[in-house]
């Protein structure tokens, strides 16, 4: 009885927890930015959910109202796939919990996992999952309203194994995120299972070309497979019982129920193992690596660039030769590429679009590795975590520091941008020098637009980011707002210049348009990097505090 | 009168209402192992911050080796070395990748760097790994290196937040013969420390900080004679302490800001 009783008051005790932190978040500049961020988000996100549930209700009605009762797998698969991967591909937007800070009140185990399965589940892929759900539902109770309370049962046990999923998911990766060999295999891992995803339907296509047969095939065979699969089981359950076929429904049912045990144990092992006082912080997966007597090389020296700038490049590509997945998305532009040359158009037209226009491959390419860049450009000090105290410690101006980074990222962009010039050159053709001229110039105005952003962000609105963890935020809410902003305006005008002068036959012209707009954006980032050392200056108080956070 | 390796005029740091440092006057003579001292919340790590560049002043003044801070912040910063509250360091870095990182930022040339970092790192005890980053050092080893990075461009003052926190006996005694050393050779040592003990062995002067407010300064004797002075006014001559036995400087300490020890009425519950 006062078991029951603690656990509704540290429930109580960590949603006011919760509230108060949000309150209090409000009383910085920095935290009503978030808040105006995350209403706008929010209110994307809401037009998304109740647009998703009144198309997915609508499909639920007429498949009814047809009787295509098994059909409701097609829409119960597509928010699955959403619930589970959304929170992995838009980490931004995922809260995920450090439980370490709540182990040393008395929880009980039960309590702890709730509080994790709970706490975890508020975010916008359960959200709009719910939501979708709740379309569904009332889709299929507008056409048989007699098999409502059975459908609400079939998707409230789709969606607490949805949850549980997910949190499974997100506390075994964490697990192995902790250690940074196992890390960097997993990003690999999740680096090739998304680029395999991507090519599963270009390759079919490429090999049974104007044929629609091998997808069909795919589809066919995974037919037997599907229908044991959650989504599958879930659709299954509502059919049978629309079918009158109760003992084939609650099969399906209490298989599904099965699946959230089998996956609850897994969440178990995890929880039990964290509520044990595992800690999966950084130090703690200290690795072994082989003693021996240091020998300390030279720093690299780079030719009319002062020391201290110099340092910081090399450090900061030391740190990024240590990250693997991120070493392996430089090459997500040419990866892309080849999807583009074997993905046949929308219109039925079995050539790609790149395939039509090869001249438009190097600027979409060369535009697509400016963007994997702007994780590292619109929250330049998150890695350095407490590290940034150095800078304002050691004698060395703060633009100076801004300088390297952008160097950095202004020399991974060139080796990134030589690199997609050759895998065009080898996958299309080899783009014509105006073509190359007009995206290289292209590319120059679109970085300095974004290191000139992205060096006010970056000192305004600092994320700290914890390789070991997972889920947790990499960049705040305005940063990812702001920086989107900033792609629309630069890619947009750069999109139009370059498609202008390509329908006049005069691709000099956005060669000079570009540098011209370069100019202008060059001197803009000279004013901006002397105002963002002022701002560092002026936020250093909260730019440490942010970063040192543990 | 010697030279002032650090001065303030009226320092003052408020965040919002609260003064967390208010009208401190402080002076350091060049060559002194000065230790500052405070209650937690006391303003101890404020004025550090204030003092190597890390937090602006509200108001007033700081001078270090002659030069205004705010006018000279990169010269005067070229001329110390700081081991701040969180460390700066960088985790993804090997130790001799950093302590080179250090010496490069503060303008040494890239031979001396990599010869400054090698011999730091032995003596340190830190070269046996040459391979492990930052992050997977103990925290008594990265104390170590952040304090190797501190000293690498040979500074002339060194400022030092709380440097033997969460040290072991061993990590300490590097850490101690490394400062004493440098004493020898002239610098001046700035330390904050809640280990009395260790103040009152390395420490020559002392200032002590209380809710924001400098409320003594001078060498360990001076403030005990004002201690005992003070003890001796208020109650005849009765110091305290056993007789011909010295105050040891918790003693001071505690006399100085005052030990408010809870009433027995007060938290009856507990026990």
């Amino acid at each position: 009885m006062s078991t029951s009783r603690d656990a509704r008051g540290q429930f109580a005790a960590v949603a006011k927890l919760r509230w108060q932190l949000f309150v209090n978040s409000l009383r910085t500049l920095r935290g009503r930015m978030e808040l105006v961020s995350r209403v706008v988000v929010g209110l994307g996100f809401a037009g998304v959910g109740f647009g998703g549930a009144f198309a997915l209700g609508s499909a639920a009605l007429f498949f009814a109202s047809q009787e295509h009762w098994e059909w409701l797998a097609a829409l119960l698969w597509p928010v699955f796939l959403f619930w589970q991967l959304f929170p992995v591909m838009a980490t931004a937007f995922t809260e995920n919990f450090d439980s370490s800070n709540l182990l040393r009140f008395p929880l009980t185990y039960g309590t702890f996992f709730i509080l994790r399965v709970a706490y975890g589940s508020l975010d916008p892929a359960t959200a709009l999952g719910c939501l979708w759900l709740m379309g569904i539902a009332v889709g299929i109770g507008l056409a048989r309203p007699g098999l409502v309370p059975w459908a609400a049962i079939v998707l409230l046990a789709f969606a607490i194994l949805n949850i549980l999923i997910g949190r499974t998911v997100f506390a075994w990766v964490e697990r192995w995120l902790a250690r940074r060999r196992t890390r960097e295999i997993l990003g690999i891992l999740f680096f090739l299972v998304i680029l395999s995803i991507q090519f599963i339907v270009p390759l079919a296509n490429h090999f049974n070309r104007g044929e629609r047969t091998a997808m069909v095939r795919v589809v066919v065979e995974f037919l037997p497979v599907e229908r044991l699969l959650p989504p599958g089981l879930a659709a299954a359950a509502i059919a049978r019982a629309a079918q009158e076929n109760f003992s084939s429904a609650l099969a399906s049912l209490l298989l599904l129920i099965a699946y959230g045990m089998a996956i609850a144990g897994l969440l178990h092992l995890r929880l039990r193992a964290q509520y044990r006082g595992e800690n999966l912080g950084e130090t703690s997966a200290r690795s072994v690596v082989p003693r021996g007597k240091s020998v300390v090389r030279a720093g690299w020296g780079i030719p009319g660039v002062p020391p201290p700038v110099a340092a910081i490049v090399e450090k900061e590509f030391r740190y990024l030769s240590r990250s693997g997945p991120m070493l392996f998305t430089l090459m997500m532009p040419s990866v892309v590429l080849l999807i583009f040359r074997f993905t046949p158009s929308s219109s039925g037209n079995p050539d790609a679009f790149l395939t039509r226009a090869p001249d438009l491959a190097f600027p979409v390419g060369a535009a697509y590795a400016l963007l994997v860049l702007s994780n590292l450009v619109y929250n330049n000090f998150g890695a350095d975590g407490a590290g940034v105290q150095f800078y304002f410690a050691a004698p060395v101006r703060f633009y100076q520091v801004q300088l390297a980074k952008n160097l950095t990222h202004g020399a991974v962009l060139a080796l990134e941008a030589a690199l997609v010039w050759m895998s065009v050159c080898l996958i299309f053709r080899p783009p014509s020098v105006g073509v190359t001229l007009a995206t290289l110039s292209g590319i120059l105005f679109a970085l300095l637009v974004n290191l000139a952003v992205g060096n006010l962000l970056s000192v305004n609105s600092p994320k700290k980011i914890d390789f070991g963890t997972f889920g947790r935020q990499r960049a705040s809410n305005t940063t990812v707002f702001a920086s989107f902003g900033v792609q629309l305006v630069v890619f947009g005008l750069a999109a139009v210049v370059l498609l202008a002068a390509r329908a006049y036959g005069r691709i000099w012209l956005a060669t000079l348009l570009y540098l011209g707009l370069g100019v202008i954006a060059f001197v803009v980032y000279t004013v901006v990097l002397s105002r963002a050392e002022k701002e560092a200056l002026a936020n250093r108080e909260t730019l440490i505090a942010e970063l040192s956070r543990t | 009168m010697t030279a002032a390796a650090i001065s303030t005029e009226h320092l003052s740091r408020r965040f919002g209402e609260l003064f967390a440092v208010e009208d401190v006057e402080l002076r350091v003579s060049a060559g002194q192992f000065f230790g500052f001292l405070g209650p937690n919340g006391a303003g101890k790590s404020t004025t550090i911050k204030m003092l190597t560049g890390l937090l602006a002043p509200t108001s007033g003044r700081i001078e270090i080796l002659g030069l205004e801070l705010a006018q000279n912040s990169v010269e005067v910063k070229r001329q110390i070395g700081v081991v701040p509250e969180g460390m700066a360091l960088f985790g993804r870095l090997t130790g001799g990748e950093y302590l080179n990182f250090a010496g490069r930022m503060y303008g040494l040339d890239r031979d001396t760097a990599a010869k400054r970092a090698g011999e730091l790192l032995e003596f340190m005890q830190l070269a046996d790994q040459p391979k492990t980053l930052i992050t997977d050092y103990s925290h008594g080893m990265q104390k170590k290196l952040a304090l190797a990075a501190a000293v690498i461009h040979n500074p002339k003052i060194l400022f030092l937040d709380e440097p033997f926190e969460g040290v072991d006996a061993i990590a300490s005694g590097t850490l101690k013969a490394m400062l004493q050393r440098m004493i020898a050779h002239g610098a001046t040592i700035f330390l904050t420390s809640h280990v009395l003990e260790i103040v009152e062995r390395l420490c020559s002067h002392i200032a002590i900080i209380h809710r924001g407010k400098l409320v003594a300064q001078g060498s360990i004797e001076e403030l005990r004679a004002g201690v005992e002075a003070q003890a001796g006014d208020a109650i005849g001559g009765n110091t305290g302490g056993a007789p011909g036995e010295k105050l040891t400087l918790e003693e001071i300490f505690l006399r100085i800001v005052g030990s408010a020890r809870p009433g027995d009425g007060e938290l009856a519950w507990l026990g």
